[in-house]
């Protein structure tokens, strides 16, 4: 029996640790532990509720927007502000625009190099390279001599051995079945894709005024619009963002999606791996017709238990009994005992670290040994993201979402089972970019539609007053952030921030265990995971990957040693 | 857009966005033509673009490396392993995002000065007094660094 310790986890610097037990090949046990310390809520008290969004946007530089929307939604809640129409467009582009390049970028950049081998890439064919291409997609760049220049330059970074992209893998594992060509057309789409998405993300910088970390407003969005005028919303930047969704568009149908289903043609096995939870909670997001109004989003709002297709319940953040943090194995302590579960409203953030040392050999996980809390959902372990999402809007009859899915089952030649598991998981994030982009076109189409019928209007100035608003108020703002289901709450008391807290996706997927023993999302899939090299686990960080962590905003500080251990550990 | 001039850091985090903190200063002053200050944030590949269509690249950020707080290293590293270790907390890393930009065949034209922080335990906006009286002199020193790039025949 071996216990693997795998810190960090992520590609990307990260801050997530995996201790797996594995017992004949196989993870039989697995731990979760967030190991930066986490509370940035505590800055918030006191301040000016309309800056809250400024502040929570800082807490990640992956998904700079997500905090954003979900902080101004939360104030517009607590203070019954309703956003114009161009507001909820434009707040949608923006949400779709971080979908697109924040997918892409994990498919191609923090996830493809579990699935293709670079160093495999080497040894391609071109014109077989091309001859793939070709058959799969209609996207122009797939000459011979194309996939041969992108080998050419790949082989220069490999040899000067210098780039960490290219030296952390484990190259050469038997847990790699691409072929060769294969392997080298993956490469090739990780170099444009990288290209491709610093043009994407201008939608930010024209709606938002900046980026990284874009300006959003409590009221509507701070862009005017006047089709004549240089520095507003104006027709040249309006067909600007036409022409980047259009492309958009082409990259994920032509590319991603293509990739996406020739790649997992080889590793149908992974099907039958990480299912985990068969809980699934999803918030809902892409209001159509005002945020109060939740069967007008484009992805549905609700909750599937033990993988119940026939039936979604429904979920209220507000009710006290459904939304709770749990503590029995989290570095704090609650004012009223450590076994209690509160209500984000109610919520405590206040350290009590009993962890070891650092650098140390293993954390006590009979113990506290995690910087994230436990959230549960009626005392259930949901897992959140794209498959939460997919799956809810399957089962909730959306035509979209089963057209889609439909495709790939059949393409793939696979059951619908098939999507609980960790190649459902990633092909969901797929599958939910095609729908974004197609949505986003009938977004940007309703924007132009409704500023051609007059209606200029981006920002509701009714309550932005601190003089009209209530003694308190209390809001909750959810979103659906790329990696899951999202929420802030906050309590304001004479106009300032009297509490705020942040259930963020990575909470609840990788999370430690509750009071009752029950694991979370990434704890519970990794059991039943192969490992055939416990020096090289490649196959954890597949399954890991496919969540798309990112503990950030999960967590919010170096370690008390700001120590990282690098290296795979195996005792 | 020849010379970008990028502080790296969250400023949630009390000293680690010192980088932040020394760009946000030096907008303050006077620049000459054709530098760009940027506030990096904990902006990861989104930063890919403007360093990109810069000719040359001043990198401000904090590192943890046990030096006294407040030291300032002028570092011109080639490769993203030439980079002290425990560079930032940020989220998709530093060295990340210059694998990438190397990768897609920019020259490596960088100057990084690495300003030592202590360990951080608290979430807090502001800097500590040491961090905070470093400023004006790590300012002076970005300063220095932009003119000598600009009076040099190459820039």
């Amino acid at each position: 029996m071996a216990r693997i310790v795998v810190d960090p986890i992520t590609r990307i610097e990260g801050h997530l640790r995996i201790e797996a037990t594995v017992e004949n090949g196989v993870i039989t046990d697995a731990y979760s532990s967030g190991t930066m310390v986490r509370g940035f809520e505590k800055i918030l008290k006191g301040r000016d509720p309309r800056d809250a969004w400024a502040f929570t946007e800082r807490a990640c530089g992956v998904c700079t927007t997500v905090h954003a929307l979900a902080s101004v939604r939360t104030v517009e809640d607590a203070l019954g502000i309703s956003v114009p129409k161009n507001a909820e467009l434009i707040r949608n582009l923006m949400f779709c625009t971080q979908y697109v390049q924040d997918h892409v970028v994990h498919f191609y950049h923090l996830h493809a190099l579990d699935w293709v081998d670079v160093v495999s890439a080497l040894k391609a064919d071109p014109n077989e390279t091309s001859t793939i291409a070709k058959a799969i997609s209609a996207w122009p760049k797939s000459s011979p001599a194309y996939f041969a220049a992108v080998q050419q330059r790949v082989k220069t970074f490999v040899e000067s051995g210098q780039l960490g992209i290219f030296a952390n893998g484990y190259w050469g594992h038997p847990a790699y079945k691409l072929p060769p060509a294969v392997n080298l057309l993956g490469v090739a789409h990780y170099l444009e894709a990288l290209e491709w998405q610093k043009e994407i993300v201008k939608i930010h910088a024209i709606f938002g005024g900046k980026n990284p970390h874009p300006n959003y407003l409590v009221g509507g969005v701070p862009c005017s619009i006047n089709l004549e005028e240089v520095n507003a919303i104006n027709s040249e930047r309006l067909n600007f963002v036409g022409s980047l969704i259009k492309g958009a568009i082409d990259m994920v149908e032509q590319v991603y999606l293509p990739d996406l289903l020739a790649v997992a043609g080889f590793y149908k096995d992974w099907a039958a791996v990480g299912g985990g939870l068969k809980n699934y909670l999803a918030y809902g997001d892409l209001p159509t017709r005002g945020y109060n109004q939740p069967d007008s989003f484009k992805f549905p709002r609700g909750a599937i238990l033990d993988r119940n297709l026939d039936e979604i319940h429904e979920v209220n953040p507000r009710d006290s009994e459904e939304i709770k943090e749990y503590i029995s194995h989290s570095w704090y302590k609650y004012s009223d005992g450590d076994d209690a579960g509160k209500h984000p409203w109610d919520g405590e953030t206040e350290f009590n670290y009993t962890g070891p040392k650092p650098p140390y050999a293993h954390l006590n996980v009979d113990g506290k040994y995690s910087w994230l809390k436990t959230p549960r959902w009626k005392e259930h372990p949901m897992e959140v993201g794209p498959l939460a999402r997919i799956l809810v809007a399957y089962a909730s009859g959306n035509d979209d979402v089963k057209e889609v899915v439909g495709e790939a089952l059949a393409k793939l030649d696979v059951p619908v089972t098939a999507v609980f598991s960790t190649l459902g998981r990633t092909a969901a994030r797929g599958l939910e970019t095609r729908l974004v982009v197609r949505w986003m076109k009938e977004f940007y189409d309703d924007l132009i539609a409704n500023i051609k019928a007059g209606d200029t209007r981006t920002f509701n100035d009714e309550k932005w007053d601190p003089n009209t608003w209530p003694a308190t108020a209390e809001g909750v703002g959810m979103s659906e952030a790329p990696r899951g289901a999202l929420a802030h709450w906050i309590r304001i008391k004479d106009k300032q921030i009297d509490n705020y807290q942040l259930v963020v996706p990575s909470t609840w997927n990788a999370s430690p265990r509750d009071g009752m023993g029950q694991r979370s999302a990434y704890e519970e899939a990794l059991i039943g995971t192969p490992v055939a090299n416990v020096d090289q686990p490649l196959e954890i960080l597949r399954t890991i990957h496919s969540f798309d962590p990112c503990i950030a905003c999960a967590v919010h500080l170096y370690d008390p040693a700001g120590k990282h251990i690098r290296q795979v550990k195996v005792v | 857009m020849p010379l970008l001039v990028l502080g790296i850091g969250n400023v949630l985090m009390g000293d680690e966005g010192v980088g932040v903190h020394v760009v946000r200063a030096l907008q303050e002053e006077a620049l000459p033509e054709g530098v760009e200050c940027l506030d990096g944030g904990t902006g990861s590949f989104l930063l890919l673009d403007p360093m990109q269509r810069a000719k040359k690249v001043i990198l401000i950020d904090a590192t943890i490396d046990g030096s006294p707080p407040g030291t300032v290293r002028r570092l011109t590293p080639r490769y993203s392993s030439d980079y002290p270790q425990t560079l930032t907390a940020h989220d998709i890393g530093l060295k990340d995002l210059l694998d990438s930009y190397y990768l897609l065949g920019s020259e490596p034209d960088v100057t990084l000065f690495a300003v030592s922080i202590p360990v951080i335990h608290e979430v807090r906006m502001e800097l500590s007094p040491e961090l905070e009286a470093q400023v004006p002199n790590i300012v002076k020193l970005v300063l220095q660094e932009i003119h000598s790039l600009r009076s040099s025949p190459s820039a």
